[in-house]
């Protein structure tokens, strides 16, 4: 037989083999067209606005509620970098609310317009504004600043440029030269702009260079003069920078899901090798088997968290050991949910290769929706969407993760008790259902 | 008092069925203490399954079962099987571990005592002869040596009747008669065996007794005398013993 003929008997008997499972074959071509469409998706709505850039959400409270300020909130509404909340038609929010989301974490920035806002604008003076802000989240504070500038000129119908530069001039203390800087800034403002607008305008640098402390951004962030009330916890390491945190815990969160889904696949291997009959005829209760595979999971789920962090803490200092209690905890926590994930999965599969290939589907979505890989929160979604992601495990498991990272809770902190809550009921329904499939499928005969 | 020949394990029309499928009909027979009774017939007979039900793999099944007198339910009674020792017919061992800690493993989730656990792995590592290759990873030994290996795992806690199903499958001559050896060992140590086979003259020469197992059904129990003598052909082996009560032979497809 040629080398040709006995390469296609070889590959026509592995197809054989790979169409006959037939379920496994259906969840590999369904996981890429899964991960196509959740992924699609969450860019849609993340970067949806057209200007390339993620939106920032920010809770809005109008205290004022004059013409003025409703035009002002609208004027943000419609600013593409930033999502206002409350949605249109829902109940308002107040102040003492908004102040506790950032403090929870649930929100990065909130604006409270204070009482006066309308009558200031129109006489010139300066607005009470309020930004309620996490001052680590430094990229979406600029969004917000700029946002803030383009909603006040659009409400103020041009009339606050005036006090605009005035007022920044003023709290600057600029000299001459310094407000030919800011004119210069306004003139590249112009420049962005021709560029977004007429996408033909001059790209090249200015001739006249702007000076060497020339910050754009910061001096937009700035124009709007605002009273700022920050929230970021002291104890926060002061080189632990969000995404940072983000990136760390996200890829904790979903590489522990996959080295579980792993060891919970040893259960298959046990069946197929054999073993398993044996263990089953053993003088061991047959629920010490599933026990013992769980136990296996959460130690080296711990095992692999502890590496993790001592290597994020080591190479970036993300400071995962201050409270070693709640890492305790939350790693104990997640350990037991992914686990739970794991052995469902590992129970249901007839094959090591359905198994495979469920789990990498769900994991990889449930990772994009949880927030594993960007915050999700830039993200514009439906209220569907809001309440998929939401219902997602990973969610609840970066909650607490952030919590830990960027907000420096302890574990006992309601909003740390909410997520953790929600992955040991989590635990508690797929382990009981793992259990009977586990008791139909395996134990039961 | 615990008499040798006394009944250990009586069935009673035990049958069981996958789906629509019959694989054990109506199955009755009666193992004594301290006899190797063989379970022969072809493949698909229903014999693995037969011991699947007597070892609680399987629940679900018509008929009784009763050991020592009493009723038998090793599907949800631990306490059941550890009467039981298992030798599956797939070698059920981890390759990764070496046979010693194959061995306490195993000894250990039959509950052997842990002062005795050490003594009952020198025992099953002298039985399987793999002393000298103990601490080796079981992934680097022949399949003869698996097989043995295979065995002794199952008598570690020394059960009062052992399961084996078709254990020399797949193993040369050589390690097929140290198997034997092994097996004749445990007789002569008071272990009662049942033994599954298709292998005519393994059965011959090893079991007291032979049930022989055809289409779901036990059709005949005895000795091999006995047997020949039902059929009507005193005298003859079991080969033609078993195609005058099937019909068929014993290497037929079932």
């Amino acid at each position: 037989m040629n080398l040709i003929a006995a390469g296609w008997w070889i590959a026509k008997k592995d197809l054989r083999a790979y169409f006959r499972d037939r379920t496994g074959l259906m969840l590999g071509l369904l996981l890429p067209i899964a991960l196509v469409t959740v992924f699609g998706m969450v860019m849609k709505f993340a970067f949806g606005g057209g200007s390339g850039m993620p939106k920032v959400e920010l809770w809005v409270v109008d205290d004022d509620d004059s013409e003025t300020s409703r035009r002002f909130v609208s004027a943000l509404r419609d600013v593409g970098m930033v999502t206002v909340r409350p949605r249109p038609g829902d109940a308002p929010t107040t102040a003492d609310r908004v102040r506790q989301r950032v403090a929870d974490g649930e929100a990065h920035h909130g604006l409270i317009v204070g009482a006066g806002y309308g009558e200031s604008v129109t006489t010139g003076k300066e607005p009470q504004l309020v930004l309620v802000r996490d001052a680590g989240r430094t990229m979406e504070s600029r969004l917000v600043g700029i946002a803030m500038m383009q909603a006040t000129m659009a409400a103020s119908e041009g009339k606050s440029m005036p006090w605009l530069l005035a007022s920044m001039m003023r709290r600057q203390g600029m000299s001459e030269d310094g407000v030919a800087r800011v004119r210069a800034a306004m003139e590249m403002v112009q420049g962005v702009i021709d560029r977004f607008v007429g996408g033909d305008a001059d790209l090249r640098a200015p001739e006249k260079a702007p000076a060497a402390n020339f910050d754009m951004a910061s001096m937009f962030e700035g124009m709007v003069p605002v009273t700022h009330e920050n929230v970021q916890p002291p104890s926060r390491p002061k080189n632990l920078g969000y995404q940072l945190a983000q990136s760390v815990a996200g890829m904790s969160v979903m590489m522990l899901m996959f080295g579980l889904m792993a060891c919970s696949v040893t259960l298959l291997q046990e069946r197929d090798q054999g073993t398993l009959r044996r263990l089953l005829v053993s003088r061991a209760p047959r629920a010490s088997l599933l026990l013992g595979k769980f136990l296996l999971c959460v130690l080296i789920g711990m095992l692999q968290l502890v590496v993790l962090f001592a290597y994020g803490e080591m190479l970036f200092g993300v400071g995962a050991f201050r409270d070693p209690l709640t890492l305790l905890v939350l790693s104990i926590t997640w350990a037991a949910a992914a686990t739970s994930f794991g052995m469902l999965i590992a129970v249901w599969a007839r094959t090591q290769k359905q198994a495979e290939g469920l789990s990498t589907l769900l994991i990889l979505v449930m990772a994009a929706l949880g927030g594993c890989w960007f915050p999700i929160q830039i993200a514009e979604l439906p209220w569907w969407a809001d309440l998929v992601t939401h219902a997602t495990i990973t969610h609840w498991a970066m909650t607490s993760f952030q919590g830990m990272f960027w907000s420096q809770k302890a574990f006992t902190d309601p909003v740390m008790l909410r997520a953790l809550g929600v992955q040991w009921a989590f635990a508690a329904v797929a382990t009981a259902i793992a259990w009977r499939l586990w008791q139909r499928r395996f134990a039961g005969g | 008092m615990v008499v040798a020949g006394d009944d250990l394990l009586t069935i009673e029309s035990l049958g069981y069925r996958y789906g629509e499928r019959v694989a054990v009909r109506a199955a009755s027979l009666t193992c004594r203490r301290g006899e190797i009774l063989g379970l022969l017939g072809p493949n698909g007979a229903g014999k693995t399954t037969l011991l699947s039900c007597v070892s609680g793999l399987l629940a679900g099944h018509d008929g009784v079962m009763t050991f020592a007198g009493t009723p038998f339910r090793p599907a949800t009674d631990a306490a059941a099987r550890a009467r039981l020792g298992l030798v599956p017919q797939d070698l059920a061992l981890y390759d990764d571990l070496t046979a010693r800690e194959n061995l306490v493993f195993f000894a250990r989730l039959q509950g052997v005592p842990s002062g005795k656990v050490s003594g009952a792995v020198d025992r099953a590592l002298a039985l399987a002869g793999l002393a000298d290759r103990a601490d080796d990873r079981v992934r680097a030994y022949s399949g003869g040596m698996k097989r043995r290996l295979n065995l002794v795992v199952g008598d570690l806690h020394e059960p009062e009747l052992l399961l084996l199903d078709e254990p020399t499958v797949g193993v040369d001559p050589q390690s097929r008669n140290h198997l034997f050896e092994s097996l004749q060992a445990l007789r002569q140590g008071g272990r009662t065996l049942i033994y599954t086979s298709h292998y005519m003259e393994e059965v011959q020469r090893l079991c007291d007794r032979v049930a022989v197992m055809n289409d779901g059904a036990v059709v005949a129990i005895g000795t091999a005398a006995q047997l020949a003598e039902r059929a009507g052909t005193p005298g003859a082996d079991l080969e033609r013993v078993f195609l005058t009560l099937t019909g068929r032979s014993l290497r037929d497809d079932p």
